[in-house]
């Protein structure tokens, strides 16, 4: 019974190799709200999975470490293979399977299950985000696929704004929340971990340039479509904003 | 005081959210407003520099939160005025040159948030907020390169440059994270302080700080363009002027602040030091000849700054620290006055018609002496090896006599002479009609130079580090053995005189034309590695196709979930 809690609470959040059924799950929701839900809801119900199971209390240590190195290498797979997705839904499935595969490597390490939950969100919320800016995007061009019309910054000036905005939120660039959530589970870790999650951070830069790459630059070859609107964009701004704020004077951290 | 130290680097983040918000449309509220924040913000560095040369007090400004300190001391507050200032003028300068381009008032906005983020990083007290701003330098510098949105390679270029230092940034990581663990503080004056109490700390059987001076060391390579990881520096010329302005002149400099920054750490950290002089004497020699074989002037440029920053870390290296501060202040102001008169020269280029210089056309069009005219051979090497040797010797004799006794001066002193009879060397080549006339107003600028170099940058030094014991420490984690020390000099002196040498036999005797089909394969050859840069960015192009290939093939074998 526990051990198939713990099966379970991997397809929600997100482990390698059952990690393709959290991929799977997503890819077959229609539109953007419902994945934007799944991808908030699902990982949350993982932990509240592991939580139930009390598989804590009964892991080994050497399976703690096996798990634990697990938990990178998914991370690092699912980075390295979001270099090459050009699709603004893959991008972002597989980039939250790369940040959640973390949380396991935070749990097994022994953080707090509140402090798991909290990393969890940093990485589920500007992908939800981002779920629902593909759908906006598809409903204008057909699909969210990017670098085949080039320079779409030209074309949707507002939606382009806000995907580059929430991708870095995503990819935990410093004042997001996702960057202080590693940092938080960075400070979980036996330092001789950390060299193993360098690469992380690195391929999560090459993809968010690949990304942007196609995002931005180019000439935009196309008809003139419908910008997403002010109040819309404003809104995303103000929450990203808020995010900030909320790092500044709340998220912060200390030795 | 405090309150004026607080409004410097938020003075920048008001102005971009200002335009951001109300001033987007507007070009000319646009540029107003980040000029006059801009200049309101040099103007608050400058007091509060002055009101630190006349108090002489260092303290911590803590805002209340967990992180986000910043620190008031002679480091920060001199990198402030430079930066606020060479910000200030490339403000001025974009003003006009920008104002065609789409986008105006999102530049200036980039523009005053790259400058208060450097103005964060090089105040940070604690390291949370130097990795955040240090991080945050890359990210918005992807923006300001790639601000030209219609050009698919200024984002390819920009690209280059993020990924470039997204690799320093985990050395810093790493850094910060071993010094946190073992000092128990992110506070960098409670780390430094600690480190002075129990420099023998050891983590996995090796000392704290050589383990993170190297990672430091390695951080810094990547923010200044050292050899291996300088690809992306020629390249960013593909961004605007302003910003290649602004770039070489002052975010390139980051390596040697972090130097600077970690001093009380690298006193301690004699290994990290010598990979530094290494890689800094590499990457110096390496920049330099690549600059000189370059047909574009802002590529040139770009170079000419990889050379610089090879020779400010190896400054570090050996010892000198701060000389590497004084260095890239001066290298600042005179990179961003190139850069910003590249147009010119550009433009002059076009205007003239570029004939080269012949004997011919000099005699018969400019009227010169087709012949050259030049001092006899001995007085001219006499003059070339001696006058260096002594001007360079007695002010240093005159201005500190124990600097003598550091290795790391000597090697420098090596290096000023070297350069100085370079300078003598190509006044001599030179074909004037009186030959005496130009040596002499060279020898006169050479003697004024050296001088005020001498004492601008001894009293620069006693600024920076009032403490003679640091300066001297600094020096003696530098140092290597003796004998070792003499085989490094006499090395470097054979290599340079064996240089000369060959420069001047070449010259000459026209080596070119007795060159043998194997000599010339050879020279083509040696031309051919330097013209494609040495293949590294060829090399770093197919490893990361290679990934890429496996990284589709993968997503293809898992079907994209």
């Amino acid at each position: 019974m526990v051990w198939s809690l713990g099966l379970l609470a991997a397809i929600l959040l997100p482990l390698f190799p059952l990690s393709w059924g959290f991929n799977r799950l997503l890819t077959s929701l229609p539109g953007g709200w419902p994945q934007a839900l799944a991808v908030i809801i699902l990982p949350q119900a993982g932990l509240e999975l592991l939580r139930f199971s009390h598989i804590a209390h009964t892991l080994p240590p050497l399976w703690r470490l096996y798990g634990s190195l697990w938990a990178v290498f998914s991370s690092l797979l699912y980075a390295f293979r979001a270099i090459t997705a050009r699709e603004v839904g893959i991008w972002t499935r597989l980039l939250a399977s790369s940040g959640l595969a973390l949380a396991w490597l935070a749990w097994l390490s022994g953080a707090p299950l509140a402090t798991v939950q909290v990393f969890a969100l940093a990485f589920c919320l500007p992908a939800a985000l981002l779920f629902l800016l593909a759908a906006a995007l598809t409903r204008r061009m057909g699909g969210a696929y990017l670098g085949l019309r080039g320079g779409l910054v030209v074309a949707l000036p507002r939606l382009s704004a806000s995907l580059v905005m929430t991708a870095l939120a995503l990819l935990g660039t410093p004042l997001f929340p996702a960057f202080f959530a590693l940092w938080r589970s960075f400070g979980h870790l036996p330092l001789a971990w950390v060299p193993l999650l360098m690469p992380l951070p690195l391929l999560w830069g090459w993809a968010t340039g690949r990304f942007f790459q196609d995002l931005l630059y180019g000439d935009f070859r196309g008809e003139p479509m419908t910008d997403m609107g002010r109040m819309t964009s404003a809104l995303i701004g103000l929450m990203l904003f808020a995010s900030l704020f909320l790092n500044l004077f709340g998220g912060g951290f200390s030795a | 005081m405090d309150a004026l130290a607080v409004s410097v680097p938020f003075l920048p983040v008001l102005s971009a959210l200002l335009i951001l918000a109300f001033f987007r449309r507007s070009q000319p509220l646009a540029a107003r407003t980040s000029v006059t924040f801009m200049g309101l913000a040099f103007l608050g560095a400058a007091v509060l520099l002055i009101h630190y040369l006349v108090s002489g007090q260092a303290h911590v400004l803590d805002f209340g939160g967990s992180w986000g300190t910043i620190w008031l001391d002679p480091l920060s507050l001199v990198l402030w005025t430079f930066i606020s200032g060479i910000s200030l003028i490339v403000h001025i300068y974009s003003v006009r040159y920008m104002v065609e381009e789409p986008g105006y008032g999102r530049f200036f906005a980039l523009l005053d948030l790259m400058t208060a983020v450097i103005l964060f990083m090089v105040a940070a007290a604690d390291l949370i907020t130097l990795i955040v701003a240090w991080f945050l330098v890359g990210v918005i510098l992807y923006f300001l390169l790639g601000h030209d949105h219609r050009r698919p390679a200024a984002g390819r270029y920009a690209f280059w440059t993020q990924i470039t230092y997204r690799f320093g940034d985990l050395p810093l990581w790493f850094a910060a994270l071993i010094l946190i663990r073992s000092y128990h503080s992110i506070s960098l004056p409670v780390i430094f302080a600690q480190i002075q109490s129990h420099p023998g700390l050891q983590i996995w059987g090796l000392p704290v700080t050589e383990v993170t001076g190297v990672l430091l060391a390695f951080a810094a390579f990547s923010r200044s363009a050292q050899f291996l990881l300088h690809t992306w520096l020629p390249y960013t010329m593909d961004g605007p002027t302003p910003v290649s302005a602004l770039m070489h002149a002052g975010i390139v400099n980051a390596g040697g602040f972090l130097f600077n920054r970690f001093a009380p750490l690298f006193e301690h950290a004699g290994m990290a030091l010598h990979i530094a002089f290494a890689v800094g004497l590499v990457t110096a020699v390496t920049g330099s000849a690549l600059m000189l074989i370059q047909n574009d002037i802002k590529r040139s440029l770009g170079y000419s700054t990889m050379g610089q920053m090879g020779f400010m870390v190896m400054e570090c290296g050996l010892g000198a620290f701060p000389l590497a501060v004084f260095h890239l202040i001066a290298h600042g102001f005179f990179k961003a006055s190139l850069f910003l008169g590249s147009g010119n020269v550009i433009g002059d280029a076009r205007r003239h018609d570029g004939v080269p210089p012949d004997p011919i056309y000099t005699s018969v069009v400019e009227r010169r002496p087709a012949k050259p005219s030049r001092l006899p051979w001995l007085v001219a090497a006499s003059l070339t090896v001696l006058v260096p040797m002594v001007v360079i010797g007695l002010s240093h004799f005159f201005v500190a006599e124990r600097l003598f006794y550091e290795q790391g001066v000597v090697v420098l002193l090596f290096f000023g002479w070297v350069t100085g009879a370079q300078a003598l060397f190509a006044a001599h080549k030179m074909s004037q009609q009186d030959p005496w006339r130009l040596m002499m107003g060279i020898l006169v600028s050479f003697v004024v130079v050296v001088i005020g170099y001498t004492l601008i940058s001894h009293y620069f030094a006693h600024f920076l580090y009032p403490s003679l014991k640091e300066s001297q420490g600094l020096f003696q984690a530098a140092s290597i053995h003796m004998l070792s020390f003499d085989a490094l000099v006499f090395l470097l002196a054979a290599i340079f005189v064996g240089g000369w040498a060959l420069t001047f036999f070449a010259d000459s005797f026209e080596l070119g034309n007795h060159l043998g089909r194997r000599g010339r394969a050879l020279y083509l050859m040696f031309y051919a590695l330097l013209s494609r840069e040495l293949y590294v960015a060829d090399v770093y192009a197919y490893l990361s196709q290679v990934l890429l290939r496996w990284s589709r093939w993968l997503n293809v074998w898992l079907g994209w979930c």
